[in-house]
């Protein structure tokens, strides 16, 4: 069964219904097919992201629960942080719950005028006062709105007191380890008074044709655990990338001024795994457990156990991997992981994306080296490379947007940058904060270039290790990164998890969408990914993105790179180059009247 | 073929709820959670270890001695087995209740309740070994 299920939910009102589209989900298979076209319904021309009508969208995908590795759920929603396309992908419980209750999509507009709970269960919605829930972390949330034994399948989705602020890069964390991370759904939700979302699934999903089923799911099950495709990300886990980056030189650290870190070695995956590591856990229907859970220990009061220490230590479990070790570890010149796990788990239980506040405190630490910033400014806080536990105070000041100061802050790093100084090295790209990958071209240009400015977009990261060996023109990186974003769009369209695309080649996925009774060529999977991107540019483009006037950050040239530090005038040479092919597919990257300005400026020259 | 099947292990259990689905394939030819003999449960919150839960195939098992119809029938090897003409009818379930150990659930669809018939699949797709499983003498 195909999904068809669009469920709409007026805050305001608090009202909801379904709208039945299966054409949408048969043209666009669901996850950012469907959630693009629904942006294009639902978002307002240039709409303020904090405004009632600007929609949050969630989809999932024909396969969600199905076969292994399918489990993510995709939000789309306008981005206070870039003030353009807001698109997010996380994990848990979220996209099976939703599947178990009929919907492949949730669109949620309008805004609440006290702090909300919205519930779905199977058809059954409702959008219910929960003031007691305001002020929360979302671990807390969590144990409140769980249910003791449900059947079927739950998930619990909140913000923090950063989303409740409206910091600019707040996240929504779901089923305590997952997380809508980047580009400010918090702050969207917060904006909304939405804290939590609630959904429980009892139905189910029947099989065409079981038997041909069964022995798929165990092929791509065999694959998925006992083959190498997927041992990084069961074993080490993704932090394995600190030791390996560190040895190619290409482990951004102290604000991306350094490319190895001369304290790798104590936030490697493997100091990780010997000192911290605690359980692993999945998202449901994903046998990889890629998310590794490190122990928090924190002494409560040695007076009370007589002095002994292991009595009084409480365990806290925080999820690592490697984005969240690069932005509040070697990025900040910390070398202890125990340290890198307790600001982690502070972002956590503030519901903060890792990868921005790092990106923040890295600016602020050179900012203040350079005196850019005032003392007044910052006051006793004096951030340094290394210093956790001032690092510790000022995200916490951000989250409570203590004064004008961290109010600014709150808004990331490029409008930190923009009010302060310091914009040579604020290391922002189209105004996200970039992972950490100093691997030469293909990043810098794919972060740039990718629709929702992540290096999950397009691989460049992967291109460029690939490409240092064997001496890929500059030209033919720009080319594969346009077709690895299309193609990515198709998966993410499912929703798949990124880790598994490996496991995922075309062959697959065509004969998985077969087996449902969802036919599709390659030819048409690739045409609907350029189609998926295409709706999205121009949605990017109408809010006011021109990727002519965007720069690569000058930070990200003076830093070493596996290439050596790239040439900026290249790293434009790619771009137009990008802009060029992505023109003969027939997208404009330039809203009409702007390009029109701009040949009228032209022509008076001549 | 048929197993023994023991939930030898929950600790290590990440939550990937690969035997649930499995046992809804093999049952049923479906994927839902609801009807399955296998259980993965969170405990209020996923910081907590997930429960495993499955038959024991139990000698002297609660929910046959708590079905009136004589419906559930105790197998020699163990565990039991059910005549489904004679459970429909019931409304009470108390062979649900019955079971200590909440390893047996309701089919909402048919109204009887689910039974393991030793397949294996949930130790077989399970990544972390939480089972242990034996293959039974004919």
């Amino acid at each position: 069964m195909t999904l068809r299920q669009v469920l709409h939910i007026d805050l305001a009102q608090k009202e909801s219904h379904v709208d039945d589209r299966p054409e949408l989900f048969d043209t666009y298979l669901g996850g950012a097919g469907v959630a693009s076209k629904l942006l294009e319904e639902e978002c307002p021309p240039r709409v303020d992201p904090f405004s009632p009508e600007a929609p949050v969208i969630f989809a999932i995908g024909p396969l969600t629960g199905l076969l292994p590795s399918i489990v993510k759920t995709v939000a789309m929603f306008k981005s206070p942080l870039t003030g353009n396309l807001g698109e997010s992908h996380c994990g848990g419980h979220f996209a099976t719950a939703l599947r178990f209750s009929g919907l492949g999509a949730v669109v949620v507009k309008g805004a609440a005028d006290v702090p909300s709970l919205l519930r779905i269960e199977d058809s059954n919605v409702g959008v219910e006062a929960a003031s007691s829930l305001w002020g929360l972390s979302p671990l807390q949330v969590e144990k409140a709105l769980r249910s003791p034994n449900p059947l079927g399948m739950e998930s619990v989705a909140s913000i923090g007191i950063a989303g409740e602020n409206g910091i600019y890069y707040s996240g929504m964390i779901t089923d305590r380890y997952h997380h809508f991370g980047r580009l400010g759904l918090g702050a969207v939700m917060g904006g909304k008074k939405l804290k939590a979302i609630k959904i429980h699934g009892t139905g189910d999903i029947p099989l065409e044709r079981p038997i041909e089923f069964k022995d798929f799911y165990e092929e791509i099950h065999r694959r998925v655990v006992q083959t190498e495709e997927m041992r990084k990300y069961h074993d080490l886990g993704t932090p394995v990338n600190v030791m390996m980056l560190n040895e190619m030189g290409a482990l951004p650290t102290k604000n991306f001024t350094q490319s190895r870190f001369e304290k790798a070695e104590g936030i490697s995956g493997e100091r990780f795994l010997e000192a911290l590591l605690e359980r692993k856990i999945s998202c449901p229907g994903c046998p990889v457990g890629c998310i590794h859970l490190g122990g928090l220990r924190t002494g409560f009061n040695p007076e009370h156990e007589l002095g002994r220490r292991e009595a009084f230590e409480e365990l806290e479990l925080v999820p690592y991997n490697y984005e969240p070790i690069f932005a509040l570890g070697s990025n900040l010149g910390i070398g202890d992981a125990s340290s890198v796990l307790r600001l982690i788990g502070q972002c956590e239980r503030l519901g903060m994306d890792a990868i921005m506040t790092g990106s923040v405190l890295a600016w602020l630490t050179e900012a203040v080296e350079k005196n850019v910033i005032r003392q007044q400014e910052i006051g006793d806080l004096q951030p340094r490379w290394g210093d956790a536990h001032t690092y510790s105070q000022i995200i916490e000041n951000i989250a409570l947007m203590k004064n004008q100061f961290y109010k600014r802050l709150a808004l990331g790093t490029s409008a930190a940058a923009e009010k302060y100084g310091g914009k040579d090295f604020a290391v922002s790209i189209a105004k996200n904060s970039p992972a950490g990958y100093a691997t030469g071209y293909g990043f810098a240009v794919g972060t740039l270039v990718a629709a929702r400015h992540s290096h999950l977009s397009n691989m460049g990261y992967s291109i460029d290790q690939k490409t240092v060996k064997s001496n890929l023109l500059l030209e033919q990186i720009v080319e594969k990164i346009a077709d690895e974003e299309d193609w990515l769009y198709v998966y993410y369209s499912l929703v798949g998890c990124y880790f598994a695309r490996g496991v995922y080649d075309e062959e697959t996925i065509i004969k998985a969408l077969d087996l449902i009774g969802l036919p599709k060529t390659g030819k048409e999977l690739r045409n609907l990914g350029n189609e998926i991107f295409q709706r999205l540019y121009r949605f990017k483009v109408r809010e006011g993105f021109n990727l002519a006037k965007e720069e690569i950050p000058k930070r990200m040239t003076e830093i070493e790179t596996p290439y050596g530090r790239l040439d900026p005038r290249r790293l434009r040479e790619m771009v137009q180059h990008y802009i060029r092919l992505r023109e003969r597919q027939g997208l404009h990257l330039r809203r009409e009247d702007e390009a029109l300005t701009e040949l009228l400026s032209t022509t008076a020259e001549t | 073929m048929r197993f023994h099947i023991e939930v030898e292990r929950p600790e290590r259990c990440i939550g990937c709820y690969s035997c649930v689905y499995a046992c809804s394939r093999h049952l049923y030819g479906t994927l839902d959670p609801t009807r399955v003999a296998v259980f993965v449960r969170v405990n209020k919150s996923l910081e907590n270890p997930f429960s495993v839960v499955a038959c024991r195939f139990c000698t002297r098992p609660e929910c046959v001695l708590a079905c009136p119809q004589g419906a559930l029938e105790i197998l020699p090897e163990g565990g039991v087995t059910l005549t489904a003409s004679k459970c429909a009818g019931c409304k009470n379930f108390d062979c649900i209740a019955a079971c200590k150990l909440g390893a047996l659930t309701l089919d909402r669809r048919t109204k009887v309740p689910v039974i393991c018939d030793r397949c294996g699949d949930c130790a077989k797709f399970c990544p972390h070994d939480v089972f242990r499983y034996e293959e039974m003498k004919a």
